[in-house]
C-alpha cells in the first residue's frame, strides 16, 4: 500500500525532518509510526498527504506515484485517504451531523446518500443521539469519534492518524484505537503516528520507530 | 449542477454570516453601478431622442420675394423628383408671419412696425429617413440652394452632429468612470470575501485533504462576490427608478416642453437586465480574485 524509497525532506533552514527513508506498509495493515517529538511522523504523514513535497526520493501509495499526480490527479488520490488529526478539525459552525456528512457533499454524492451514510458512520461510533450538537459541545473523545466516523465516511483504502489520542486520556485513547482497529479489520490500512507507547503496547501491531528524520527500529 | 448548488448554499451562508462587512460591498457595488446607470439613462435617452429627431428631419427653402411662380414651380419639381422628400408644404410669407406672431406671442412686437411683412415664403419639406442617412438629402439642399428664386436653404444638422459628438464625449467619460467606480467594487468585494475565507481557513484545509473539486472550493466564494453584486445592482436600480420618478415629478413639464412633447424614459427591460448582470459580473469577478486564496 505505501512504499517510500530513500525518502527525505529538508526544510530551508537546513533542518532535515526526514532522511533517507525506506519504508513498506502493506495493504491492509495497521502499523504504528512513533518516535519522540521532530522524530519525523507528522512530516512523513503531510508526505502521503501531499501537504507537502518531498525534497528526495519517491513515495509510492495504492500504485500512484506520488510525485507524478497532476492536480486534479491529486484530489483523485485524496479522495482514497482518511485522516485523522490530534485537534479533531471539525467545522465549529456545523453541527456533528453536517461534519460528517461534508465530505461525501464536497464530493458531490447525492443529499440522501450522504445523510445515510453519514448517520451510518455515526451510529457505528455510537454518536447517533448527539448528531445535532455542534462540536464545541462534545467531549474530546467524543470529537475525535466524529473525526473518525468523518475519515471513514469516504470509504478510504488508507486512514492515516496523526496522534490521534494526544488529547484524550488513557481510556478514551483505547476506545479510538478500538474503532481504529475495527476499521482496519474492514480491510482499510491505517497508519497511526504516536509517541504513546503503552498504547503501541497494548495494541500490538508492527511498529515503526523514528529518530531524528531516519528508521531506527521496525518491530 | 451539484456544485452550483453548493457554491449557491454556501456564497447565500457566507454571505448572510459576514452581512456586516458584505453591507460594505453591496453598497460599493450599488454606487458603481448607480453611475453606470446613470450614464446608460443619460445616453440611451439622448440615443433615442437624437433617433427621433433625426428620422423626423426636414429642411426649409426660403424663396426670394421676388422669385416667381415659374421658379417656385422649378424648386418644387426639383423636390418631387428628387426621391427624398416624404412631405412637402408651402409657407406664404402671411403664413409664416401669423405662425410667428402664434409661437412667439412675447415677441410678436418686433413683426410690428415694418411698411412690408418681413418674413419669406418657405417650402417646409419632411425628408424620408432613409435619404437623411444615405446623405442624399444633403446633396438635394446644395442643388435646390442653386436654384434661381431661393433666398436660403436651412437643413440644419449640426447641432445633431455636435450632440451626437457630445454626447460620444459623455459616453467616454462616463464608462471610464464607471470601470474605476467598478474596480473598486471589484476590490471591495474581494477584500470582504477574503474575510470570510480566512474565517473558513480549516473547512478549506479539509475540503483539500479529502479531495475536494476546485469548483467546490473556490465556487462559494465567486457565488458570494455574484450575489453581492447582484443585490448592489438591484439597489441601483432601484435608487435609479426612485431618481428618475422623482426628476419626472420635479422637472418633467419642462423637460417636456424643452424636448418638443417628447418625454424621458426609464431604461427599457434589456438595459436593466444588463445592469443587473454587469453588477454580477463585477461581484463575481471580485470573488473569483479572492477564490485564488482558497486553494
Amino acid at each position: 500500500m505505501i512504499e517510500t524509497h530513500h525518502l527525505s525532506k529538508l526544510y530551508s533552514r537546513g533542518l532535515h525532518a526526514l532522511r533517507d527513508l525506506t519504508i513498506t506498509v502493506a495493504k491492509g495493515e495497521f502499523v504504528f509510526l512513533t518516535g519522540p517529538s521532530g522524530a519525523g511522523k507528522s512530516t512523513f504523514l503531510r508526505l502521503l498527504l501531499l501537504q507537502e513535497r518531498p525534497s528526495e526520493g519517491d513515495i509510492v501509495v495504492n500504485g500512484h506515484d506520488l510525485s507524478k499526480l497532476s492536480r486534479r490527479e491529486i484530489q483523485e488520490y485524496r479522495r482514497g485517504i482518511g485522516f485523522v488529526f490530534q485537534d479533531f478539525k471539525l467545522i465549529p459552525n456545523r453541527t456533528v451531523l453536517q461534519n460528517i456528512s461534508f465530505v461525501p457533499e464536497v464530493l458531490g454524492v447525492p443529499v440522501a446518500q450522504q445523510r445515510r451514510k453519514a448517520f451510518q458512520v455515526l451510529k457505528w461510533v455510537g454518536l447517533q443521539h448527539r448528531m445535532s450538537a455542534y462540536p464545541h459541545d462534545l467531549s474530546g473523545g467524543e470529537q475525535q469519534r466524529v473525526a473518525i466516523a468523518r475519515a471513514v465516511a469516504s470509504e478510504p483504502v488508507l486512514l492515516l492518524a496523526d496522534e490521534p489520542t494526544g488529547n484524550l486520556d488513557p481510556d478514551l485513547s483505547l476506545e479510538i484505537m478500538n474503532l481504529l482497529r475495527e476499521i482496519n479489520s474492514g480491510g482499510t490500512t491505517v497508519l497511526v503516528a504516536t509517541h504513546d507507547r503503552e498504547l503501541i503496547r497494548l495494541v500490538g501491531r508492527r511498529t515503526i520507530t523514528l529518530d531524528q528524520g531516519r528508521v531506527v527500529e521496525v518491530a | 449542477m451539484r456544485a452550483l448548488d453548493y457554491a449557491l448554499r454556501e456564497g447565500w451562508a457566507s454571505l448572510w454570516r459576514s452581512r456586516g462587512s458584505g453591507a460594505f460591498a453591496i453598497l460599493a457595488i450599488t454606487l458603481a453601478m448607480i453611475a453606470l446607470g446613470i450614464l446608460l439613462l443619460v445616453t440611451w435617452n439622448v440615443e433615442r431622442l437624437l433617433a427621433e429627431w433625426s428620422s423626423a428631419a426636414e429642411f426649409s427653402v426660403f424663396l426670394r420675394d421676388d422669385a416667381s411662380s415659374e421658379q417656385r414651380g422649378e424648386i418644387e419639381a426639383t423636390i418631387d423628383r428628387s426621391g427624398v422628400m416624404e412631405q412637402r408644404q408651402y409657407v406664404s410669407k402671411g403664413e409664416a408671419l401669423a405662425r410667428f406672431r402664434r409661437e412667439f406671442t412675447e415677441l410678436a412686437s418686433l413683426a410690428e412696425g415694418f411698411e412690408d411683412n418681413p418674413f419669406p415664403a418657405s417650402l417646409e419639406v419632411r425628408v424620408r429617413p432613409e435619404a437623411e442617412a444615405d446623405g442624399r438629402a444633403i446633396a438635394l439642399v446644395q442643388r435646390v440652394a442653386a436654384l434661381p428664386g431661393v433666398a436660403d436653404v436651412r437643413y440644419d444638422r449640426e447641432w445633431l452632429a455636435r450632440l451626437s459628438s457630445g454626447l460620444a464625449a459623455v459616453r467616454g467619460a462616463g464608462l471610464a468612470l464607471s470601470l474605476v467606480l467598478a474596480l473598486a467594487a471589484a476590490v471591495t468585494v474581494a477584500s470582504v470575501v477574503r474575510l470570510g475565507l480566512n474565517a473558513r481557513r480549516d473547512e478549506l484545509e479539509i475540503m483539500q485533504l479529502v479531495g475536494s473539486p476546485i469548483a467546490f472550493i473556490r465556487g462559494p466564494f465567486v457565488a458570494e462576490g455574484v450575489l453581492q453584486g447582484g443585490c448592489g445592482a438591484l439597489m441601483a436600480l432601484g435608487a435609479l427608478w426612485l431618481g428618475f420618478a422623482a426628476v419626472n415629478l420635479w422637472w418633467g413639464a419642462g423637460l417636456a416642453m424643452m424636448l418638443e412633447d417628447r418625454s424621458l424614459q426609464f431604461l427599457p427591460v434589456q438595459l436593466s437586465t444588463a445592469l443587473v448582470a454587469g453588477g454580477m459580473v463585477v461581484g463575481g469577478a471580485g470573488g473569483f480574485a479572492a477564490s485564488r486564496h482558497a486553494v
